[in-house]
């Protein structure tokens, strides 16, 4: 009997043609894929977003199954959960890898459980040890890794950023049409009203300004703004800005806010704790300023200016525009 | 009408962060465990939100007993918080939570709360601070085959649905579930309140009932863990930061300038 696949599975259109975080559980996929001598299999669920054929050629993927249903619309997770679990029944998968996003932070546990399997969320690599899994994770927001041992069929969840993809070369495959009965699935939630955002996304950003709790009132979150758009950045901010209501959560950066990469992040009066750095140290370079000078944040950053946060940044917005 | 929120004690985040950030967070001999064991053990901080919600509910005028569950070895002063706060109900599992993963909890929570009288909410904080897992609330829904609402800010109670607005990375969304509903709540619900001091001496008076997973007719295979914790460590972080020195417009500029000469900046 050949070896049971390993299985990429992913949801969603994204922007770029491909699924969020395709392309680095692929990498992880394909890497574990061959430690296993295993196939690698990937699964769309919903419409076949433009760049998965070409994709899967570059990651050694062998078999790409589309499960499209009318069903299967984003957030609609009763679905998900009923067409995944009848594909994994039927493939009978070594593992299951999926992006972790706040959807996949739904599907992942209920599909581990219908399957049988471990669940493991906050993976950043994996490895096989017999015919277990041998997974390394991050815990206290950042703090600690932890390295888990996980029994066969798990379905395990890789942070944004966990690796940089490296595609190799191969041929665009052809996807394959999965069919599945979800006529007797009925979605227990009902979305009433949509959350949209168009603006531009933090974890597409290139540079992004953050402010933190250092910037003392809600009036000078503007500062922060305009030294974004000077830098030709988009703003961001830690966890109690949002709590306080200053900016809304679609602004957080962080453990469980928006999980960034940009190149250039600049943080401003934040202190730097474990699960606002799970958001940014990704980051190429990072920038501080902060007017306690053992402040955690210049640990992380690359360059540091201790000092008021009101009188540091209009000057760098002057500089910035001066350039 | 009953809802049950489920609490878990932590190590004080904000401790276990001001450790490592010195430096000095350190894991002991067995290479899994934490050894300060000056950091405080308190409620993990979205169950207490969790509590929160359902306290806000009551204000609102819903009626309902309010039941909070714990599993863990010594959760006394979690569930005397809870009681004083207004929770009628208090169940404690009894079992050191190092034999457990998520599941296995899950399964020991699925249980003890359909053992108990079912629930039409389950209220729970959206992951705990210290594995930051989150799988939980998830497999409790799956066990009870309820449907789970995930990240509230706010949760109105009408007759038998909830209209929850979540807080999503994509900015609020509205979603209407019917009960019976795990539901987790995330920090954008704001402040927990603080018992009073009579609410603290009369919630003495509530005593938690005890439980064993013995009593609650589980087979050993199902409360197995199917996670092990092998080890823990604590991650470098590589520190190489160059100061800026000068008044504010000229490390304004300088810091323009290395930015650019680096590439960084165009
Ligand atoms: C489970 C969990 C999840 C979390 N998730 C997130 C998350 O996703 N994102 C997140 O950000 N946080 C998160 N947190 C919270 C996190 O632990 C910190 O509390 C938070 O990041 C602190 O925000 P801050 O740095 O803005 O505020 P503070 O820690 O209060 O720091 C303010 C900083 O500003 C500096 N300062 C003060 N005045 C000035 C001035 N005039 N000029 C310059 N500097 C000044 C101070 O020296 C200080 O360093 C989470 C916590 C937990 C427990």
């Amino acid at each position: 009997m050949s070896q049971q696949p390993i299985v990429v599975c992913s949801f969603g259109e994204g922007r770029d043609g491909l699924p969020p975080g395709a392309e680095e559980v692929l990498h992880i996929g394909r890497n574990l894929a061959q430690a296993c001598e295993a196939p690698l299999m990937w699964v769309i669920l919903g419409p076949l977003p433009e760049r998965a054929s070409a994709t899967a050629g570059l990651y050694g993927v062998q078999n790409l199954h589309q499960i499209d249903d009318a069903k299967l619309e984003a957030n609609h997770t009763d679905a998900q959960v009923a067409a995944l679990a009848a594909y994994g029944k039927a493939q009978t998968p070594q593992a299951i890898l999926v992006h972790q996003t706040l959807e996949a932070r739904t599907v992942a546990p209920r599909l581990a459980a219908r399957l049988g399997g471990a669940v493991v969320m906050n993976g950043i690599s994996i490895s096989p040890i017999g015919q277990n899994f041998e997974i390394t994770a991050s815990a206290y927001g950042g703090d600690t890794r932890v390295i888990y041992e996980v029994g066969p069929k798990p379905v395990l969840a890789f942070i944004p950023n966990a690796v940089i993809p490296e595609p190799g070369s191969g041929s665009a495959i052809d996807a394959e049409p999965f069919a599945v009965d979800l006529s007797g699935v009925e979605e227990r939630i009902e979305v009433l009203e949509p959350a949209h955002f168009d603006g531009p996304r933090l974890d597409d950003a290139d540079i992004i300004v953050s402010g933190g709790r250092g910037l003392g009132s809600q009036d000078n979150y503007s500062l922060i703004e305009q030294l974004a758009e000077a830098l030709g950045g988009i703003a961001g901010a830690s966890r109690p800005l949002v709590d306080d209501g200053w900016v809304d959560s679609s602004h957080q950066v962080g453990l469980t806010g928006r999980i960034t990469r940009p190149n250039l992040y600049v943080a401003i009066g934040i202190s730097g704790a474990s699960q606002h750095m799970a958001g940014c140290s990704a980051a190429k370079t990072i920038v501080a300023v902060n007017r306690d000078p053992e402040a955690a944040i210049f640990q992380h950053a690359r360059f540091g200016i201790v000092g008021d946060a009101l009188e540091i940044v209009p000057e760098l917005i002057r500089a910035a525009s001066a350039g | 009408m009953r809802i049950v929120v489920c609490v878990k004690e932590v190590l004080d985040p904000d401790a276990v962060n001001n450790y490592a950030v010195a430096g000095r967070l350190e894991i002991g001999a067995d290479g899994k465990t934490l050894t300060q064991t000056a950091i405080p053990r308190l409620m993990n901080g979205y169950d207490e939100q969790a509590i929160e919600a359902a306290l806000r509910l009551r204000d609102a005028g819903a009626e309902f007993t309010l039941c909070v569950l714990s599993v863990g070895s010594d959760p006394d002063k979690l569930l005397k918080h809870a009681a004083a706060l207004g929770a009628e109900e208090l169940i404690s599992i009894q079992v050191d939570p190092a034999t457990l993963d998520p599941q296995a909890t899950a399964k020991l929570l699925a249980s003890q709360i359909q053992a108990s009288g079912g629930a039409e909410v389950v209220f729970c904080g959206r992951q705990a601070s210290d594995d930051d897992q989150g799988v939980v609330p998830v497999l409790i829904a799956e066990h009870l085959n309820m449907s789970v609402v995930t990240v509230a800010r706010e949760i109105r109670l009408e007759s038998d649905a909830l209209t929850i607005i979540r807080a999503t990375p994509e900015g609020d969304e509205i979603v209407r579930a019917a009960c019976p509903a795990v539901v987790t709540i995330t920090n954008e619900l704001g402040e927990p309140r603080y018992p009073t001091a009579s609410a603290k001496i009369k919630a003495r008076r509530v005593k938690p009932t005890i439980v064993t997973p013995a009593e609650l007719s589980l087979s050993a295979e199902e409360i197995a863990p199917k996670v092990l914790l092998k080890q823990q460590f604590v991650p470098e972080v590589q520190g190489n930061c160059e100061f800026l020195e000068g008044d504010a417009a000229q490390v304004a500029g300088q810091l323009l300038e290395k930015l650019r000469a680096e590439g960084t900046l165009q």
